[in-house]
C-alpha cells in the first residue's frame, strides 16, 4: 500500500452489490447458464440454508459447519466475488431473519460468523453488519476468514469507533478485536494497515507488544515518515512510539534520529546511558554534531570514562569538522584556490566582455570578495585573502583589503572566517593581525571573522566568546554590530547564558542606534533559536513598544520582529501569547510583527491550514501600503518546506501568485521559491527564476537573481551558472543587479560544489533550526535589498554560514581514520510502506567514499565486508568490520 | 604553583608553569620567551573573556593542568596603504566617463539618428578634436560666414562634451546650429522634423569643417585628414583625345551594381565613370571614359556606398539592399597613380619586414635571439610610436624628423549604418572603434559593446544594419 497521505487511511471500500430486485430477477436468468459444476453448488447451498433452519440443533450445526466449509475452501480471483458468497447472497435476509429468532446457542454463534462473513459483500454502506455479526459470533480466529475480511473489518472498526467516542460508548469489545486484527496485520507483513488501524482507534502504544526484531524496521520506517501528516501534538505521541521501539532494539543511531526530530533531549540522554558500545557511541556524537546539538556529556552518558568522554565531547564539539571536510577535499583534487574571475567566466561571455574598466569598482570589489569566501568556504586558502600573507613581502599585506571601500572591509576581514571555516586554530591566527588596525571597518570584519570562524564549533576555551565579549559594549556601531553579529553566529542555537546575559540590556537601552539593536535582536533569536525563552523575548518586545514611529519604519526593524519569531522557531502554539502582544504594536509593524511570528511558529510543520492562511493574506488588496504580504510569501515556503508533496504544492501555489499577485508579492516569491528549492536545482524552478531574472521590475530580477543562487547553492549546476553568466553581460550596465548575479554566481560554486545549503538533512528527516534560521535572515533582508544588502548591511549574506554544510559521506574506521571502500549511490526511492525488501536507490552508480551527495541522492555500502554505524549514510560514518563477511576468492 | 598547558596555533605546550603569586604578565612573559608574540598582543582565553595583565589568579580557577588557549602572531599589523585607492563609485561623473572605455552616447532629438551617428564617428578622430581644441575665432572672420564658424564652435564644444560625460549628451547646441546652416535639415512633417540622410550631413559638415580649419600651418588639416586627391585622365574615345585633371574629394564612391560583390570591386567601379561632353575636336558631344586615380592619401579614408538612387516613379531615395562585403584592413594599391604607388613601395616594404619579425620569423630565430629581439623592440617601439604619432597626445610628432609615411593600408575605425528601406526613414548607427581597441555600437543614447567579427557582418543583404559610411584610418610607418 502507498504511504498514508494523512493517517487516516481510506479502508478499502467493501465489494457491496446493491440488493436490488432487477439485479435478481437478472441472476435468476442467468442460472441456466450455469455449469452442471456450479449449479450442484448453489443447490447444495440451498439445502444448507434450508437445513439451518432446521429444529435440530445437529443438524443445523452440521449444516453451518459445511457452509463454512464451502466459504473457506472457495477460491476466486481478486476481482470476483467467491462463487459460495455469491449463491449465499439471496438467503442472507432469510438468515439474518432466522438468526434473530433463534435463541442464544452455539450455534447462533456459529452462524453469527457465517453473516458476518456474507455481510461483507452484502450489507449496506454504513451498516457495519460484518461488525455487529462478527462481535456478536463465536470470536474465532480472525484470520481465517482471510485478509478481505480483516481489512473490512479494520474500516468498520474505525467507523465504529468515532461513533462510540461520540456517543461516549465503551470500546473494550472493540479493543479485542483491534488487538486481533493488529496482530494479523503485523504478522502479514502489513505493518501500515496495523499502524493506520491503531491511530484510527488512538491506541498506538499496543503497537509495542506486537513488533518484533524483524518487522520493527518497516514499521518504524512508516511512522516516522507519516508522523510528518499528522497534526500536532498526535505527531510526538507516533514519534514517541517509533523512539521507543528503536530503543526497545538497540537500535540507537534511529532512536537519536528520532529523539532530536522531537527536540527531546531527555530522551539524548537516555539513549547515552542506554548505548554501552563505544563505537556506537561516537556515531551518535557524529549525529548530535551535524544537527548542532550543544550537548555537556556527564558521566552517566559516558558510564565514567573521562577519556573517552573527552573523545566524545570532541566529536559533538565538530572540532574535526574542517579536517574531514579537507580529507574529502583533497580526495577530490580540488584544493586549489579559485578566484573570482575563475567564476565569472567572463570569457565564456558573448562579445559583451566588460569594457576593461582602468578603475576598480567598489561594488564589484565587494562582490569579489563575497564571490572569493563563498567558493572558497572551508579550504582555509584563498587567492585574495590568505595568499598575500603567505607571500610575507609584508608591503603585499592586506592589498585586496584595501581594495574595498568603508564598509566593504569589514566584510573582506570577515570573508576571511569564511575561507577558514571551521578550523578554529588556523583562523584565529590569521583573523588575529586586524585585531590591531586602526580601521574600525576592519575590526568589525575582523569581529564578525571570530564568529563565522566559530560557527558550528564548541572550543573548550569558548574563544569567540573571549574575545568578542568586550567589543560588544564599545562606542562605534560597527563595531558593536560586529561582534553582536558574530556572537549570534558563533553561538546559534547554543543558548549560552553569559551572551544573553552580555546581550540583553543592549536590546533595552534606549539609546543605543536602530541598527545595533537590530543586530542583537537577530543574535538573540539565533542563539535561542526555537526556545521560546521568554527573557529574550521580553527584552525584544521591550524594544519594539519602545522605539519611536519614525524607527520603526527603519528597513532593519525587520530584524526585530524576525528576532522575536526566531525564538518560537517550529515551535507551533508555543507562540500564541507573544502573538497577543505583537497585536498591540505600533501598527507600523504589527501585521508584519504577527505573519513573521506565525510564519515562524510554524516553520517545517507543513501544516495545511497555515499555508491557506497566509496564502489568504497575500490575495488581499492593501491600501495603506502595508508589508506584511512579504513576509507572508516567504512564510508559505517556512511552513511548506517540510515534505515533498506540500512542497510540490507550494511551489505551484506560488505560480499563482506570481501571475495574479500584486507588486510587493511578487517581489518576494522568487525568495520563497529560493527557499523551497535551496540546494536543489528543480528544473521547474529553475526556469521560473530564470524567466523572473529577466522581469521589468529590477527588484523581481534582482530577488530572481539571488534565488538561483540559492537553489543552486554549492551544485556547481552548470545550467544556472551559463544562466548567470548570461545574466552578467545582460545586466553589465547595472552595478545592482550585477552585484546580485555575481553573489548568486559565488553562491553556485559554494565550497567548490562541496557544500549545501539545505537545512533539511539524516535523509531529509531532520531540520536544523540554526540552518534554517539563517536562511530566513537573509531572506528577510533580501525583502528590502536596496537598505540592506546593498546598503551597507551587505555582511548579513555571512548568515549563510549556520546553513553550510558539507553534503559527503566520509567513512571513517573504528579509531575515526578516513576509510576509502565502494559505495552505491544514486537517486533515494521512497520504499515506505512497500513490500519485500524494495531497492532503497536507483540509477546509482559505484564510488569510493569520500563521496558527495546531492539533494536526494542516497548511498549504500557496495561492499558486505563492513557494518556502517548508521542506518542513514550521510556525513561521518563509522564502519565496522563485518564479522561474518568471507573474503571471496573468486573476484580475486 | 600551576601547571597548565597553552594552545597557542596548531602547537601545543604542554606544561607551562603558573606563578600564581606573580601578575599574570609575568606569565604573558613566560609565554613570549616561547612564541615570540609580545605580551600586549597576546590574548590568552580564560573563562569569561581575556586574561588581563592585572588579573587575579586565583579569582579565575584554574585548574591543574587545565588547557588555555592563546591567540596572537608576530605578523606585522595590516597598515593602509599610503594613497587610498580610487573608486569608480568616488570618481567625478565625467572620470567616470574615462574609465567606462567609451564615450557618452548621444540623445535622439527626433528623428536626429542620422546626425548623432555622423557625430559620433567623426568623433573618433582625434585629430580632429585637436584641430578643433585650436580652433578659435580670432582672424577669420574675413573669410568665414558667422553660421560656418558657430557651427564650427558648436562641433567642437559638442565633441568636448561627450568626452567629458559619463551619460548620454543632448546635442541641442549643435542641432540648432546645422539647421540654421543647412536649412535642408529643418525639413518638417506633420509638425516633426524629418529623417535625413546622413551622407549629406556627413558631406556638409566635413566642407564646413574644411573651410574653417584651414590654415597654411596646421598639419590637421582637414584636406590631409580627409582629403584624396585625384588625378583623372578623360578621354574620348571617339576622337582620342585626352587631357588630365585634378580633383580634391573627400570621399570615395563605392558603386554598387550586379557584379559588385565586394567594396574593391565598387570602389574600382566609382573611379570610371563615362561622361558626355562637347569634344572639341569633334565639334559635337561625345562620350568620354574619365579614370581616376588617387594621388595622394588621407589620413583618414572615408568610404561611402552609394546604396541610395533616386526613384522617380516612387519619388523617394531607394536603397540598394545587395550585400557588399568590406575589409577590416584594407589595401587600396590598386587605385594609385603610379606616382603615388612608387612613393608607397619603400614604406610598404619596411611594414612588411616588420609584420614579418612580429609573426613569422619570432619562431624560426630562436638561437640568435639576442640582436633580433633588440631589432623587434625597435620595431615594436616604432610601430606603437607611429600609432601614437596620430593620437592626440602626441601631437608634436609630426614636426620631429621622423615623417609618418602612408602604405596604403587603411584599418577600419568606424561604420555608419542604415537600417530601413530608403534614406529619409529607418535607422542610422554608428559602430566606432575605441582607442583601446574595442568596438562600440552608438545607438542614439545607448553605447554597447560589440565584437570585431560582428562589425563585417554589417555588409547588407537583409533588413539588417548595413554599412552606409566607412571609415578607414591609414596605418603608417615612421622612417627616420
Amino acid at each position: 500500500m502507498a504511504p498514508a497521505q494523512n493517517g487516516h487511511v481510506e479502508q478499502p471500500a467493501p465489494p457491496k452489490v446493491p440488493s436490488k430486485d432487477p439485479k435478481k430477477t437478472k441472476d435468476e436468468k442467468k442460472e441456466e447458464d450455469l455449469s452442471e459444476e456450479d449449479l450442484a453448488l448453489k443447490q447444495q447451498l440451498e439445502l444448507y440454508v434450508e437445513r439451518v433452519q432446521d429444529v435440530d440443533p445437529g443438524v443445523q450445526k452440521l449444516a453451518l459447519e459445511s457452509m463454512r466449509q464451502e466459504i473457506r475452501t472457495a477460491t476466486s480471483s481478486m476481482t470476483s466475488v467467491p462463487k459460495p458468497l455469491k449463491f449465499l447472497r439471496p438467503h442472507y435476509g432469510t438468515l439474518k431473519a432466522y438468526y434473530e429468532t433463534m435463541e442464544d446457542s452455539d450455534v447462533k454463534n456459529y452462524l453469527a460468523d457465517i453473516l458476518s462473513v456474507l455481510a461483507l459483500t452484502m450489507s449496506a454502506e454504513g451498516e457495519r453488519e460484518s461488525l455487529k455479526f462478527r462481535l456478536l459470533g463465536s470470536k474465532g480466529d480472525i484470520g481465517s476468514w482471510g485478509h478481505e475480511y480483516v481489512r473490512n473489518h479494520a474500516g468498520e472498526i474505525a467507523q465504529e469507533y468515532q461513533k462510540r467516542q461520540m456517543e461516549e460508548a465503551h470500546v473494550d469489545d472493540l479493543m479485542d478485536l483491534v488487538q486481533q486484527i493488529v496482530s494479523f496485520h503485523v504478522k502479514h507483513n502489513a505493518e501500515p494497515e496495523a499502524v493506520d488501524l491503531l491511530m484510527e482507534v488512538e491506541e498506538l502504544d499496543m503497537l509495542t507488544d506486537h513488533i518484533d526484531a524483524t518487522n520493527y524496521k518497516r514499521t518504524c520506517l512508516y511512522l516516522t515518515s507519516f508522523a510528518s501528516y499528522v497534526p500536532g501534538p498526535d505527531d510526538m505521541l507516533v514519534l514517541d512510539i517509533a523512539y521507543s521501539i528503536y530503543t526497545k532494539f538497540g537500535e540507537y543511531t534511529n532512536a537519536l534520529r528520532v529523539a532530536l526530530c522531537m527536540h527531546n533531549l531527555q530522551y539524548v540522554k537516555a539513549i547515552f546511558t542506554a548505548c554501552v558500545d563505544p563505537l556506537q557511541k561516537k556515531q551518535l556524537c557524529y549525529i548530535l554534531a551535524r544537527q548542532g546539538v550543544t550537548l555537556e556529556l556527564d558521566d552517566e552518558m559516558t558510564n565514567g570514562n573521562e577519556e573517552q568522554r573527552e573523545l566524545l565531547q570532541e566529536i559533538i564539539n565538530n572540532i574535526k569538522l574542517s579536517e574531514g571536510f579537507l580529507t574529502l577535499a583533497r580526495d577530490l583534487e580540488i584544493m586549489e584556490s579559485k578566484s573570482p574571475e575563475d567564476i565569472y567566466k567572463a570569457h565564456l561571455i558573448d562579445g559583451r566582455a566588460s569594457a576593461g574598466a582602468s578603475v576598480d569598482s567598489a561594488r564589484q570589489n565587494l562582490a569579489g570578495t563575497f564571490v572569493n569566501a563563498f567558493v572558497n568556504a572551508g579550504f582555509g586558502q584563498d587567492k585574495l585573502m590568505t595568499a598575500a600573507t603567505e607571500s610575507s613581502s609584508g608591503g603585499n599585506t592586506g592589498n585586496w583589503l584595501f581594495k574595498n571601500k568603508e564598509h566593504g572591509k569589514a566584510s573582506a576581514v570577515a570573508s576571511l572566517g569564511l575561507i577558514l571555516l571551521w578550523d578554529v586554530d588556523a583562523g584565529l591566527t590569521q583573523i588575529d593581525k586586524y585585531f590591531s588596525s586602526n580601521d574600525n571597518h576592519a575590526i568589525a570584519g575582523a569581529l564578525l571573522a571570530v564568529g563565522i570562524v566559530n560557527c558550528g564549533i564548541q572550543n573548550e576555551c569558548d574563544p569567540a566568546y573571549a574575545l568578542l565579549a568586550e567589543y560588544v559594549s564599545k562606542d562605534e556601531s560597527n563595531i558593536r554590530i560586529g561582534a553582536i553579529m558574530g556572537l549570534g553566529l558563533a553561538y546559534a542555537g547554543s543558548q549560552k547564558e553569559e551572551v544573553l546575559r552580555l546581550l540583553s540590556p543592549i536590546l533595552t537601552d534606549s539609546k543605543v542606534p536602530i541598527d545595533v539593536i537590530a543586530f542583537t535582536a537577530i543574535s538573540l533569536g539565533l542563539i535561542y533559536v526555537g526556545s521560546c525563552n521568554d527573557e529574550v523575548a521580553q527584552s525584544i518586545i521591550i524594544a519594539l513598544m519602545e522605539r519611536s514611529d519614525s524607527e520603526l519604519g527603519e528597513p532593519l526593524t525587520r530584524f526585530l520582529c524576525l528576532g522575536l519569531g526566531l525564538l518560537y522557531l517550529g515551535k507551533q502554539e508555543k507562540v500564541d501569547a507573544t502573538l497577543e502582544v505583537a497585536k498591540t504594536f505600533n501598527e507600523k509593524i504589527s501585521r508584519y510583527c504577527q505573519v513573521t511570528l506565525e510564519s515562524c511558529a510554524y516553520a517545517g510543520t507543513g501544516n495545511v491550514l497555515k499555508v491557506q492562511s497566509l496564502l489568504g493574506l497575500c490575495a488581499e488588496h492593501l491600501e495603506k501600503g502595508e508589508s506584511h504580504q512579504a513576509p507572508a510569501v516567504i512564510g508559505i515556503a517556512m511552513v511548506a518546506m517540510a515534505e515533498e508533496l506540500g512542497l510540490e504544492m507550494a511551489i505551484r501555489s506560488l505560480e499563482h501568485l506570481l501571475q495574479y499577485g500584486e507588486q510587493n508579492i511578487r517581489r518576494s516569491v522568487p525568495l520563497a521559491l529560493g527557499l523551497l528549492s535551496i540546494s536543489n536545482p528543480k528544473v521547474n524552478v529553475m526556469d521560473t527564476l530564470s524567466r523572473l531574472s529577466h522581469d521589468t521590475d529590477s527588484e523581481v530580477a534582482m530577488a530572481a537573481t539571488l534565488a538561483l543562487g540559492l537553489i543552486g547553492a554549492g551544485t556547481n549546476n552548470a545550467r544556472i551558472a551559463g544562466m548567470l553568466r548570461n545574466l552578467s553581460s545582460y545586466y553589465y550596465k547595472d552595478p545592482s543587479l550585477l552585484f546580485c548575479v555575481r553573489i548568486a554566481q559565488g553562491l553556485v560554486h559554494l565550497g567548490k560544489g562541496l557544500l549545501t545549503l539545505n537545512p533539511y538533512h539524516s535523509d531529509r528527516f531532520l531540520l536544523s533550526h540554526s540552518a534554517l534560521a539563517g536562511i530566513i535572515t537573509l531572506l528577510h533582508s533580501c525583502l528590502d535589498m536596496k537598505s540592506i544588502i546593498l546598503g551597507k548591511y551587505h555582511y548579513v549574506l555571512y548568515f549563510l554560514v549556520l546553513a553550510m554544510q558539507p553534503r559527503m559521506l566520509l567513512t571513517v574506521d573504528e579509531n575515526l581514520k578516513p576509510l576509502s571502500i565502494p559505495v552505491r549511490v544514486g537517486q533515494a526511492v521512497d520504499v515506505v510502506g512497500q513490500a519485500g525488501r524494495p531497492k532503497t536507490i536507483t540509477g546509482f552508480q559505484t564510488h569510493t567514499t569520500p563521496v558527495l551527495l546531492a539533494t536526494g541522492d542516497r548511498a549504500e555500502l557496495a561492499t558486505e565486508k563492513y557494518i556502517p554505524l548508521s542506518s542513514v549514510l550521510e556525513g561521518f560514518v563509522i564502519l565496522k568490520e563485518n564479522p561474518d563477511y568471507q573474503h571471496d576468492n573468486r573476484t580475486s | 604553583m600551576l601547571t597548565v598547558s597553552v594552545k597557542w596555533q596548531k602547537e601545543v605546550f604542554p606544561a607551562v608553569e603558573i606563578d600564581t603569586s606573580q601578575p599574570p604578565l609575568v606569565f604573558k612573559c613566560q609565554l613570549y620567551a616561547l612564541t615570540g608574540v609580545t605580551p600586549e598582543r597576546q590574548k590568552i582565553m580564560v573563562k569569561g573573556g581575556l586574561l588581563k595583565d592585572d588579573a587575579d589568579w586565583n579569582a579565575l580557577g584554574l585548574k591543574e593542568g587545565q588547557r588555555l588557549m592563546m591567540m596572537g602572531t608576530v605578523d606585522e599589523i595590516v597598515k593602509a596603504p599610503e594613497n587610498n585607492p580610487v573608486f569608480l563609485e568616488d570618481l567625478p561623473e565625467e572620470e567616470q566617463a574615462a574609465s567606462m572605455g567609451h564615450t557618452a552616447g548621444l540623445f535622439n532629438l527626433g528623428n536626429t539618428c542620422y546626425m548623432n551617428s555622423t557625430v559620433q564617428c567623426l568623433h573618433s578622430v582625434p585629430e580632429l578634436k585637436l584641430a578643433l581644441q585650436k580652433y578659435t575665432y580670432s582672424g577669420r572672420s574675413s573669410d568665414l560666414d558667422p553660421s560656418s564658424h558657430l557651427l564650427t564652435v558648436a562641433t567642437r564644444d559638442l565633441f568636448g562634451e561627450l568626452d567629458r560625460s559619463a551619460r548620454a549628451v543632448a546635442p541641442m547646441q549643435f542641432w540648432m546650429v546645422l539647421r540654421k546652416k543647412y536649412p535642408q535639415f529643418a525639413q518638417q512633417h506633420n509638425g516633426l522634423f524629418m529623417q535625413q540622410d546622413a551622407e549629406e550631413c556627413w558631406t556638409q559638415l566635413i566642407y564646413t569643417l574644411s573651410q574653417s580649419l584651414k590654415s597654411p600651418d596646421s598639419s590637421e588639416s582637414m584636406k590631409s585628414l580627409f582629403g584624396i586627391e585625384l588625378t583623372s585622365k578623360i578621354r574620348c574615345a571617339e576622337s582620342g583625345e585626352e587631357s588630365l585633371e585634378t580633383e580634391l574629394v573627400y570621399s570615395l564612391k563605392c558603386h554598387i551594381s550586379h557584379e559588385v560583390n565586394h567594396l574593391h570591386e565598387g570602389l574600382k567601379h566609382g573611379l570610371k565613370s563615362e561622361l558626355e561632353k562637347v569634344s572639341p575636336v569633334l565639334g559635337r558631344s561625345a562620350v568620354y571614359l574619365k579614370e581616376s586615380r588617387i594621388n595622394t592619401l588621407p589620413n583618414y579614408l572615408t568610404i561611402q556606398f552609394v546604396r541610395f538612387f533616386w526613384k522617380r516613379e516612387s519619388n523617394q531615395k531607394a536603397k540598394i539592399l545587395r550585400k557588399v562585403n568590406y575589409p577590416i584592413e584594407l589595401d587600396v594599391l590598386d587605385f594609385c597613380s603610379d606616382e603615388l604607388r612608387e612613393k608607397l613601395k619603400e614604406p610598404r616594404q619596411i611594414l612588411r619586414d616588420q609584420e614579418n619579425t612580429k609573426f613569422g620569423l619570432k619562431k624560426g630565430n630562436q638561437s640568435d635571439s639576442k640582436d633580433k629581439d633588440v631589432e623587434m623592440s625597435n620595431a615594436e617601439v616604432s610601430l606603437s610610436t607611429s600609432c601614437e604619432s596620430s593620437n592626440s597626445n602626441a601631437a608634436g610628432a609630426m614636426d620631429i624628423q621622423k615623417q609618418a609615411q602612408f602604405t596604403g593600408i587603411y584599418d577600419l575605425v568606424a561604420v555608419l549604418t542604415h537600417k530601413g528601406r530608403s534614406a529619409d526613414s529607418g535607422h542610422y548607427v554608428a559602430w566606432v572603434k575605441q582607442e583601446n581597441g574595442k568596438w562600440i555600437e552608438f545607438d542614439d543614447e545607448n553605447p554597447i559593446p560589440q565584437r570585431e567579427e560582428d562589425i563585417t557582418k554589417l555588409s547588407g543583404g537583409g533588413d539588417w544594419h548595413m554599412a552606409y559610411i566607412c571609415m578607414y584610418k591609414a596605418r603608417t610607418i615612421v622612417t627616420p
